[in-house]
């Protein structure tokens, strides 16, 4: 009886703590590694959401991988193409609005704050709409300016050559806010005697951005790096509502998305899921290990 | 030295105002496109100058859209219920992370940051079908049940809490004070600024919900705001005119602009982002 006891014991001493992160790990089993594993099994079957899945090997990732799948390699090379150049504007322009907010004789500091961090809260749906007014190949405000200019009009959602270009624009517009927040609680963290001792030493503005501000903010850009990875590779709503010709400007997200709940063929959206998933999480230890190693060498 | 001061903040001033002109652009086009006679031309530049001025466009959205009330509704119930509820429950979990020793306590942790590395989305398919046989198809409820407990939220709220003092919740505990009420009478007006600012920035997330609320609602009626205007530029054949759809947007970006206009005052973003400092 002195096992049961003590098990008892054990239990009042812990049972609070357990109950109050349990609602966490139930929801996580339920609708996130259950979903996790079905999907898995459904990547290997042909499966319409209706009959019983039919399994079928590795049908759906040979046919994913075949050399004349366009819609798949271009949503593929789409999204790439988004995660690398919005992550680098988006890091890049964030930093400057930052290191703008963060003049201590701005004024009007509260308006342009608030201001700045507006495109964030707007939906990128309702945007996406106002988007498509701005770039419309004939009215658009943005082709009557160039042709205002001298230039010829472009087909900016009409031609495959520049439908990335808006989708592009608008992530960055809606996500620089977010980013540039971050970015700027982490130079307030900087204590100001590191810039007043780099002063007293006659460093100038150049040099203390690059010998104080950027190495000590490694964490903080490593934390948006990590962060815009992840959206923009489950990028989904500005190109849904931005349509170019064909797969031109979808994502890899939006191609599941279509086999799923436009086509109906659950497994091979249950493919490009997993593959989507694999890519991510690969980029993600490669960043985390990269990281690792230039600590080391700190 | 002074005149290389002055091309300073000449340069400055004209950046400041080009990053307010780039963030307001789009906001304030809404506005003067919406109110804008669709009789009046939308030709590039010459939109922008207001002539006439009318609320036709937003009586015509109603009319395309007859749920657009009910639409309204539901994005607001999904928000605020969200809201309120994922608050509650992440809390919960980063008081129990920050505040107590258990045994696995920083596996468990660990374990929550890893699961925030596997895209979610990526089990839509089977998530479909687990709801389908829930019954959440079509429920406003689905899109709040799986969302209680966040790993993003637990983590903001543990780092939050982390910071107070164990005295406190120690005399508590002598008045015999029970483990709940600690959480909701000491420790939560505590840390009421990290509440306030993860609560301002779910509710940002849930209105602008999309991806969602697209999958799970099949009925015109269940849909949110995002949802129903998203199909504006279709509903009317190929030739919605600008300005009614213009209506439709500034129906869906407003309120929450408005709520966080009022809001920012007490500085609630910068308090979320100063939790991420690596």
């Amino acid at each position: 009886m002195v096992g049961s006891n003590k098990i008892r014991k054990w239990i009042k001493k812990y049972k609070t703590p357990y109950l109050f992160i349990s609602p966490f790990f139930i929801l996580f089993l339920l609708f996130q590694l259950v979903p996790m594993v079905q999907s898995f099994y459904y990547s290997f079957t042909e499966f319409d959401g209706m009959h019983t899945p039919e399994f079928t090997g590795l049908k759906n990732y040979r046919n994913l991988f075949k050399t004349g799948n366009y819609a798949f390699w271009d949503s593929l090379e789409n999204t790439v193409i988004y995660w690398m150049v919005c992550s680098f504007f988006i890091i890049v322009f964030a930093f400057g609005v930052a290191l703008l907010l963060n003049r201590e004789k701005l004024k009007g500091k509260a308006f342009i704050k608030t201001a700045a961090f507006l495109p964030y809260v707007c939906a990128s749906i309702a945007i996406a709409l106002v988007f498509n007014m701005l770039f419309d190949h004939n009215s658009g405000l943005i082709n009557d300016i160039l042709s205002r200019l001298g230039f010829e009009k472009i087909g900016w959602l009409t031609t495959s050559k520049f439908a990335r270009i808006p989708v592009i624009i608008l992530f960055c517009w809606r996500s620089i806010p977010w980013y540039s927040i971050i970015i700027l609680s982490g130079l307030l963290s900087i204590p100001a005697d590191y810039y007043e001792a780099a002063t007293i030493d006659g460093g100038n503005v150049i040099q203390k951005f690059f010998y104080i501000t950027v190495p000590l903010m490694r964490n903080v850009l490593f934390f948006c790096l990590i962060t815009t990875t992840g959206d923009t590779w489950k990028m989904f709503n500005e190109s849904y509502i931005l349509k170019g010709p064909a797969y031109s400007n979808a994502t890899l997200f939006q191609y599941m998305y279509e086999n799923a709940f436009k086509l109906f063929d659950l497994g091979y959206a249950a493919a490009i899921g997993y593959i989507l998933a694999m890519v991510m999480m690969a980029i993600s230890a490669a960043q985390f290990i990269f990281r690792r190693k230039q600590g080391n060498n700190d | 030295m002074g005149r290389k001061k002055r091309y300073f903040a000449v340069v400055e001033f004209f950046l400041i105002v080009l990053v307010c002109l780039v963030c307001l652009f789009p906001i304030v086009w809404i506005v003067l496109i919406s109110v804008k006679p669709v009789t009046e031309s939308m030709m590039g530049i010459s939109a922008i100058i207001p002539k006439g001025f009318t609320l036709e466009n937003y009586k015509r959205v109603l009319k395309l859209i007859p749920n657009l009330p009910v639409n309204f509704f539901n994005n607001v119930f999904v928000s605020l219920v969200g809201t309120v509820s994922t608050l509650f429950f992440c809390s919960l979990a980063g008081f129990a992370f920050a505040k107590y020793e258990f045994p696995g306590r920083n596996f468990l942790y660990l374990f929550l940051l890893a699961t925030m590395m596997i895209p979610q989305e990526t089990g839509v398919i089977p998530l479909f079908i687990i709801f389908r046989k829930m019954g959440l198809v079509n429920s406003l409820w689905g899109l709040i049940i799986p969302r209680l407990a966040t790993a993003v939220g637990i983590f903001y709220m543990t780092e939050y809490m982390r910071d107070v003092p164990y005295e406190i919740m120690e005399a508590a505990r002598m008045d015999g004070c029970s483990e709940f009420m600690i959480y909701a009478r000491i420790v939560c007006p505590i840390i009421k600024p990290g509440l306030a600012s993860w609560a301002m920035l779910t509710m940002i997330a849930r209105w602008n919900d999309f991806f969602w609320p697209l999958i799970l609602l099949r009925n015109s009626k269940k849909y949110t705001l995002m949802v129903a205007i998203s199909l504006l530029p279709a509903s009317d054949g190929l030739s919605t005119p600008w300005p009614t759809i213009m209506a439709g947007v500034s129906i869906a970006v407003f309120p929450v602009l408005i709520a966080y206009i009022i809001i920012q005052r007490f500085q609630v973003v910068n308090v979320a982002a100063g939790a991420v400092k690596g």
